[in-house]
């Protein structure tokens, strides 16, 4: 071990770190799985065993840890801990638009979704009116993220079946989209676009629907040659079920309940789209939701950016310090999210946020026993999960 | 079957030829920012411009200097202290999140998009640092992530090369500490995400190819 390592292994501050570490096991190996070894089944059954995976490992975005109880193939139980790669992000005390540039990176693959969620949370707050063009503009960013997001799951999924052409393929239309986004925007994940009131540089819009016209299209075709695959919808079908309401987003509209934050949202007002739903809870439901809603952010964008054009940055826009509280919501790609603030004098003096994947992650838990140990990864993408969103905020 | 032959015949070749031409396309404000106009430095969250220039190490990309600075497009910004001849041939990159927000993550893992299709070049992703050549590191580092980080680090075979890869892992950004403090970084890849031309191009400056 080199003397740097060495120095800092024995500084106070790592071997608080260790101790926590070596606290996991019997920590997050979870009350459900000490439950069902004291069920006896560990006595009666000696194929029986627990299988530690994270919380870096291969073939995971993100580092999150599981303990997964299986008795041959089969997964019994499923514990989590997402603690490990938690940021602890204080936002309090801190002005609108410090606040903002930490609330974009809550979640950087759906950082149009919050940032839009909070400058309309401040806004409101604030009584302050924003032009139509400014909310069909924000509006536009989220269902290009949304597309983007969901063709990301729809790559995992077919990455994970070995489906390689349709992996490859769903790839290349991720990218082609980010870098239209990227000309149209600045920035391949929307950083720094949002602003308190507007929008904070130029955007060119210029071709920007008929790219994301093209790639809807493609992948339309994509999707209906999959569906020509048993071996591809074996894979999902019947994987990680989830039904009634204990889940979020696109996981709840695959268990056939018809709820979209969006058809109650005032930026979605005037704009017509579907909701996507399906009915068999399973992967193979969520996947068929998400790339519906593909389709139909497709359409939402060619209208929303009707109304919309190319926009020139808004003048900075005082931020004041009044003093309110406020709260509103979002439907980011992964489900809802929503969110609270308490700000006194201009500055954010409390914030409480509540993110979709909490709410997937528990259902993904609670959905994968009884399913093959091959069906983990399935249920985990099909959730579209992002653990760096369910840190602490404050 | 056919659907998908004749699907990639209508495509044709799309990757690109960076690294022996130039790359096609970058994500503007992924890239450093360069002083246009104004007599003063304007306002920058992470103190990254002072007297005319921004430090793309630190840079968030969030393009509050704009309009007295723009993006460069210069995806070369990447630095390295070291050229490996032994990976010349091939690389195999682990890659380690100790606190991103996704972005960087997903960069990365971009290379393998047909786009940049890293394989051409003899670099591929690992599932386990045992096997691997270069510790590709993204995010803040959380006081949970460090021993994962220490474990993996040491469970590689040398050669090997550590990248701090985005703005969060070289300098902690807004939101915590830089992985510079626990591990020695050979390569620095800045952005807030690094574009994967970035990326691409800072792998191969440490293999020492050019």
């Amino acid at each position: 071990m080199k003397q740097s390592h060495m120095a800092f292994m024995e500084s106070g501050n790592f071997l608080y770190t260790l101790d926590r570490f070596k606290e996991v096991p019997v920590l997050y190996k979870g009350e459900n799985i000490k439950e069902a070894l004291q069920e006896k089944i560990v006595s009666t059954d000696s194929s029986l065993s627990i299988f530690p995976y994270g919380p870096s490992s291969g073939g995971m975005v993100e580092s999150v840890y599981f303990d997964i109880l299986t008795q041959g193939e089969r997964i019994q139980k499923v514990s989590f801990d997402a603690g490990f790669k938690n940021r602890s992000i204080k936002l309090s005390g801190l002005s609108m638009g410090d606040a903002l540039l930490r609330i974009e990176r809550m979640n950087g693959v759906h950082s149009a979704a919050y940032s839009s969620m909070f400058c309309h949370i401040w806004e409101k707050g604030i009584a302050m009116d924003i032009p139509d063009q400014i909310k069909y503009l924000r509006v536009a960013m989220m269902e290009a993220e949304r597309i983007s997001s969901h063709l990301f799951v729809a790559s995992r999924l077919t990455g994970g079946a070995s489906q390689n052409i349709a992996h490859m393929n769903i790839l290349l239309l991720r990218e082609e989209l980010l870098r239209a986004i990227a000309s149209a925007f600045g920035h391949r994940y929307f950083f720094g676009v949002n602003r308190l009131g507007g929008i904070s540089r130029p955007v060119n819009i210029n071709g920007f629907q008929k790219k994301i016209r093209q790639i809807s299209d493609e992948y339309r075709e994509i999707f209906h040659t999959l569906m020509d695959s048993r071996v591809f919808i074996d894979r999902l079908d019947r994987s990680a079920i989830i039904k009634g309401e204990n889940s979020s987003g696109p996981a709840m509209r695959a268990s056939g309940i018809k709820k979209d934050g969006r058809n109650l949202h005032r930026y979605y007002e005037g704009l017509e789209f579907k909701t996507i739903t399906s009915d068999g809870g399973d992967a193979l439901a969520r996947f068929m939701v998400r790339s519906g809603e593909i389709h139909e952010s497709a359409s939402i964008i060619e209208q929303a950016l009707l109304h919309s054009g190319d926009l020139k940055p808004d003048p900075e826009v005082n931020e004041g310090s009044d003093s309110f509280m406020a709260g509103g919501f979002m439907e980011t790609p992964s489900g809802d999210a929503s969110m609270i603030i308490k700000v006194r004098d201009g500055k954010l003096e409390s914030t409480g946020f509540m993110s979709p994947s909490i709410l997937n992650m528990e259902a993904f838990a609670g959905s994968v026993s009884g399913n093959t140990f091959a069906d983990f990864l399935f249920g985990y993408e099909s959730l579209g999960i992002w653990v760096c969103e369910m840190g602490d905020f404050q | 079957m056919k659907a998908w032959i004749l699907r990639s015949f209508r495509k044709g070749i799309i990757t690109s030829k960076f690294p022996g031409g130039r790359n096609e396309n970058a994500s503007p404000w992924s890239t450093p920012p360069v002083y246009r106009k104004g007599d003063q430095d304007p306002y920058c969250p992470v103190g990254a411009i002072s007297q005319g220039k921004a430090d793309a190490n630190r840079c968030i990309s969030c393009g509050l200097c704009y309009p007295n600075y723009e993006p460069s497009m210069d995806i070369h910004g990447s630095v390295s202290s070291v050229s490996v001849p032994a990976l010349k041939k091939s690389i195999r990159i682990y890659q380690i999140d100790v606190g991103s927000c996704g972005a960087c993550n997903l960069e990365i893992g971009a290379l393998a998009n047909p786009q940049y299709d890293m394989a051409r070049l003899g670099i591929s992703f690992t599932n386990t640092p045992r096997h691997a050549d270069a510790l590709l590191v993204s995010g803040v580092l959380t006081d949970n992530m460090r021993e994962p980080l220490m474990r993996a680090y040491e469970a590689m075979a040398e050669p090997r090369v550590v990248f701090a890869v985005g703005a969060c892992a070289i300098s902690g950004s807004l939101l915590g500490k830089a992985v510079s403090d626990t591990l020695r970084i050979d390569v620095t890849v800045p952005g807030c995400p690094p574009d994967p031309f970035t990326i691409m191009d800072a792998v191969q400056k440490a293999r020492g190819v050019k």
